[in-house]
Formats: structure tokens, C-alpha cells, sequence
């Protein structure tokens, strides 16, 4: 069986932050800022949770449910592109 | 509520966002002009409804205005309530550091009807097009009728007491009167107010089934309360917001008072049973005038409900005769919203807004397109009529059954 692991990068996150919360960020600055807690970018757990169901639409499987509780972009990110890696 | 209370709100703000004006400035120029802004429904997916004629609040643009967060998150109909809380805030002269360090000491309040019908139905079509993974989260709390009390507080940092009155359009004088309510209780500031956007397909369908919903297609004749031809009444997008404040504290801090709120009271006597809302409407007369200490011959104007159904007219002003004896049929009677439209909670909105700048101005703004009255009262008609104002009464019917009447009196700063 052949696994393609789609990744979600920083660049992704930042443009699904416009486009599900209104949320302008340069994805620079979320890289760098990567520990930063969401709530400081001005995305609440609504917003977070936007995120999670296009990125669950995009990649036609579902997330682990702790993803919408990641308070930070690095938790975040870690978490989602482990849960698409290992397939669980 | 105590009379003494009421007499001691404060009326220190306005904003506004209504058809014939996205400024309170504009609003009254066009209301004291008796401009009619009444035209053909435009809304993309309207076109074939049998609602033809509304007033659409033209030319806002909520970009500009709202950032993106809330933006994304909030239906139009929170938007116009964000801009009108804005100018009214400024207006009051309140600006974000007045209440950064007590934000427990300001509140918010705002009647609704309809909610964010727009928002909700395109998450509705993603449901039934695409599947329910596909409607956003903004959902829960986009559509729901307290979205703009909660998202004006969270912008502004509001943390005081937030309500929101769901009482049918009357509701609009019932939020006021809440307001006045809460500073009795102690909270420094009230943002009150009520704005609708009733205008998208959704919407407009379920109002359909409102037998007094205007369907006559020409803007000239579609809405005509207290003649002959009424045939019902035309929707209205928009609303205003008010800055209420006890008037101890408003004189305190200098404030420009533009009014006081001094009686109020609501009654309610079913949907749509208009021949019933004739004592429904003089009772709350009645009470609102005794609350302010009224008597009614003060009253020096009436800003009537005037829904334009025949049955209806004619129990309002059959009401000012009930409440107000000899007096009802002489004091002066108008209806601006003729030329605007009605935009349920937001209607009384604007009718408060224009009875105060109708008191600072010593002017009673005309009934728009109304011309052959068929009920005796007094209907100020075709232009502004100079008065001394020091109070109005301001009467308001929704279609559920609701009537509330609210006194208000000249503030400081008025014409005299």
C-alpha cells in the first residue's frame, strides 16, 4: 500500500486562519511565533475549529478531536501532521 | 420600574444605519425632509419573491467599518448593529479608555426579530449541498438573535450586564426601557439599540406569510398607513443604537444630553388580532405616562406605529383617543418610517432616534407619501412642522401581538 502524507505547512495554516477566521497573518510571523497561543493572533476556539473541519473536508478523514483544543500553531501543526503521517 | 428611574436615563449617544441614512446627520435630513427611500427589492435571489418594495440599506460598507474577525463571523444584520454601537459610543463622547479600566461598568442590550437569516441560510445550503462537515462553526452563534448583543461586547470589551429583548418588534422600546432598568441597578453605561436585515431569501420567505406584508409593487403606494390606500407595510433593513446613562452621571462628566427616557410599558394582546390592539396600545399609553409623570396633554407629539393595515391604523388612533381623551385627536401624529420601511426591532430604534432630533430641532418630520388621512388624528404630512417639543411619545406593534409605548423628554441641549 502507498501512503502519500500530505503535510500541512505554516504557509497552509496561515492562509486557512484568512480564510476560516478573518485572521490576517504573514506566515513568517507564524513560523516564528509558532509557540505563540492562538488567542494572541486574534482566532478563538470557533475559529480553530473551522480550521479543523476544512482541513478534515480537504483530507477526507477525521482529526483527532484534540486538535481543536491546540493552543498554540507548533501543537497544532505537530499534532495534525502526526495524526496524517501515521494514519491514526 | 419606578418612574423616578426612568426619569433619570439619559439618552447621551446615537448611531444610526437605516436606509435613508448611514449617519444619524443623514437620517434626519432625509426624515425631516420627508424623503421617501422606499424602492424595489435588489437582493440577489428576491427578485422573484411577491415582496416587492422594501428599504434596503444602500451603500454600507462593512469593510470598511468591522474588521475581518468579526466580519467573517457575523451576519449583516450585526454588522449594522457594530457601526451604529460605534458612532453612538462616539457620539457619547465615550471613547475605549473610558471604560478599559472599568469594563464591568458598561453593558449592552439589543432587541432582534429575525436574526442573521442571510448567514444562516448559506451555511443551511452547505448543509443540504454538500453535507453537515461543511457547515462552519460561525453557524451557532452567526444566526442566533443575541449575536449582536455578545459580539458589540466582545469587541468592545463590554462586560457589564447584556441582554437581549426577543419580544417581537415592539421589542425595540421594551430593550430601552431594560436599559433604563439595568443604570437604575447601577451599571454606569447601557449600549442599546436594535438593527434587522430581513432582506435575502431566506428572510423574505417567511415573511411572506404575514397577511400585512405589503406585496404592491409600486414604492409610491406600497406603504400608506392611515389613508385609504394603506395596504399594508414594506420591510426595512438597518436600525440605531442609543447610549443610555443615568443623568447624574451624564451631567458629572458633561455629557451632551440629548434626552431622557421617562415611562415606558408593554401589553400584549395576540398575533395579528389589530381590532384587539386598540386597548392593548392605550393601556401601555396609559402606564408608560403615568411611570413618566405625564400627563397627557405634555405629550407633544405622537411617533405612531402605522402599519398601514386599515384595521390597524385604525385601532392606534382609536387608542390615542382612548389614552390620551381630547388630546389624541389634536396632538400632532407622525410616521416617518412610511418613507424608510419598517425594520421590526430597529423600527421604534429609529423612531426614538428621530423624536429626539425631532425635540433638538423643534421640528415634527412629515408623514412621507401620506396625503388623505382617513382617521382622526393629526398627521403631520408633506412638510416638517415647527413645535416646541419637550415630549414625545413614541408606540410600536409587532405582529406577534406585542404593543409598547415609551415617553421621552427633551434633554438639555435642545431648541427652545
Amino acid at each position: 500500500m502507498t501512503t502519500q502524507v500530505t503535510q500541512v505547512t505554516v504557509t497552509e495554516l496561515a492562509t486557512l486562519m484568512k480564510q476560516a477566521a478573518g485572521v490576517t497573518v504573514d506566515p513568517h510571523d507564524l513560523e516564528r511565533r509558532a509557540d505563540t497561543p492562538f488567542a494572541e493572533f486574534g482566532l478563538d476556539s470557533l475559529g480553530l475549529l473551522g480550521i479543523v473541519g476544512e482541513l478534515e473536508n480537504r483530507h477526507g478523514r477525521a482529526l483527532p478531536t484534540d486538535a481543536e483544543r491546540c493552543k498554540s500553531p507548533r501543537a497544532f501543526l505537530d499534532l495534525v501532521n502526526g495524526a496524517l503521517a501515521t494514519g491514526v | 420600574m419606578s418612574g423616578r428611574a426612568t426619569r433619570r436615563t439619559a439618552v447621551t449617544g446615537i448611531g444610526v444605519v437605516a436606509p435613508n441614512g448611514l449617519h444619524a446627520e443623514t437620517y434626519w435630513k432625509n426624515v425631516k425632509d420627508g424623503t421617501s427611500v422606499l424602492d424595489r427589492v435588489t437582493r440577489e435571489g428576491c427578485e422573484h419573491l411577491p415582496l416587492r418594495v422594501a428599504g434596503e440599506v444602500r451603500g454600507f460598507d462593512a469593510a470598511a467599518l468591522i474588521e475581518e474577525t468579526f466580519l467573517v463571523q457575523t451576519d449583516k444584520f450585526t454588522h449594522f448593529a457594530l457601526a451604529a454601537a460605534d458612532a453612538a459610543l462616539q457620539d457619547a463622547g465615550l471613547s475605549q479608555a473610558a471604560w478599559a479600566e472599568a469594563p464591568y461598568s458598561v453593558g449592552v442590550v439589543t432587541a432582534a426579530g429575525s436574526g442573521g437569516g442571510e448567514f444562516g441560510q448559506r451555511e443551511l445550503q452547505k448543509l443540504w449541498g454538500k453535507g453537515s462537515r461543511f457547515v462552519g462553526p460561525y453557524q451557532s452563534i452567526a444566526w442566533f438573535y443575541a449575536a449582536s448583543t455578545g459580539q458589540i461586547s466582545i469587541r468592545k470589551g463590554f462586560k457589564g450586564p447584556c441582554s437581549v429583548v426577543a419580544a417581537d418588534e415592539a421589542g425595540g422600546l421594551d430593550a430601552v426601557a431594560h436599559a433604563a432598568r439595568a443604570v437604575h441597578r447601577g451599571t454606569d453605561v447601557i449600549v442599546v439599540g436594535a438593527a434587522e436585515a430581513p432582506l435575502a431569501p431566506y428572510s423574505g420567505v417567511c415573511q411572506l406569510g404575514y397577511p400585512e406584508l405589503s406585496t404592491e409593487a409600486d414604492p409610491a403606494r406600497a406603504y400608506r398607513p392611515f389613508t385609504s390606500a394603506a395596504c399594508g407595510f414594506v420591510p426595512a433593513e438597518g436600525g440605531a443604537v442609543l447610549v443610555v446613562e443615568s443623568l447624574d452621571r451624564a451631567r458629572r462628566r458633561d455629557a451632551d444630553v440629548r434626552a431622557t427616557v421617562a415611562g415606558h410599558a408593554a401589553t400584549f394582546t395576540g398575533a395579528s388580532r389589530w381590532d384587539r390592539s386598540r386597548e392593548g396600545l392605550a393601556q401601555a399609553v396609559r402606564v408608560a405616562l403615568d411611570e413618566a409623570g405625564c400627563a397627557p396633554e405634555e405629550i407633544d407629539v405622537v411617533f405612531a406605529d402605522a402599519l398601514g393595515v386599515p384595521e390597524a391604523d385604525r385601532a392606534e388612533a382609536l387608542a390615542l383617543a382612548d389614552a390620551l381623551g381630547a388630546h389624541g385627536t389634536r396632538v400632532p401624529v407622525t410616521a416617518p418610517k412610511a418613507g424608510i420601511g419598517r425594520s421590526y426591532c430597529g423600527a421604534p430604534m429609529l423612531d426614538i432616534v428621530a423624536a429626539v432630533q425631532a425635540m433638538e430641532h423643534g421640528l415634527i418630520p412629515p408623514t412621507p407619501g401620506v396625503f388623505d388621512i382617513c382617521h382622526d388624528i393629526d398627521l403631520v404630512t408633506s412638510s416638517a412642522r415647527p413645535a416646541d417639543l419637550r415630549t414625545a411619545l413614541v408606540l410600536s406593534r409587532g405582529l406577534m401581538g406585542s404593543n409598547a409605548a415609551l415617553v421621552l423628554r427633551r434633554g438639555d441641549a435642545s431648541a427652545v
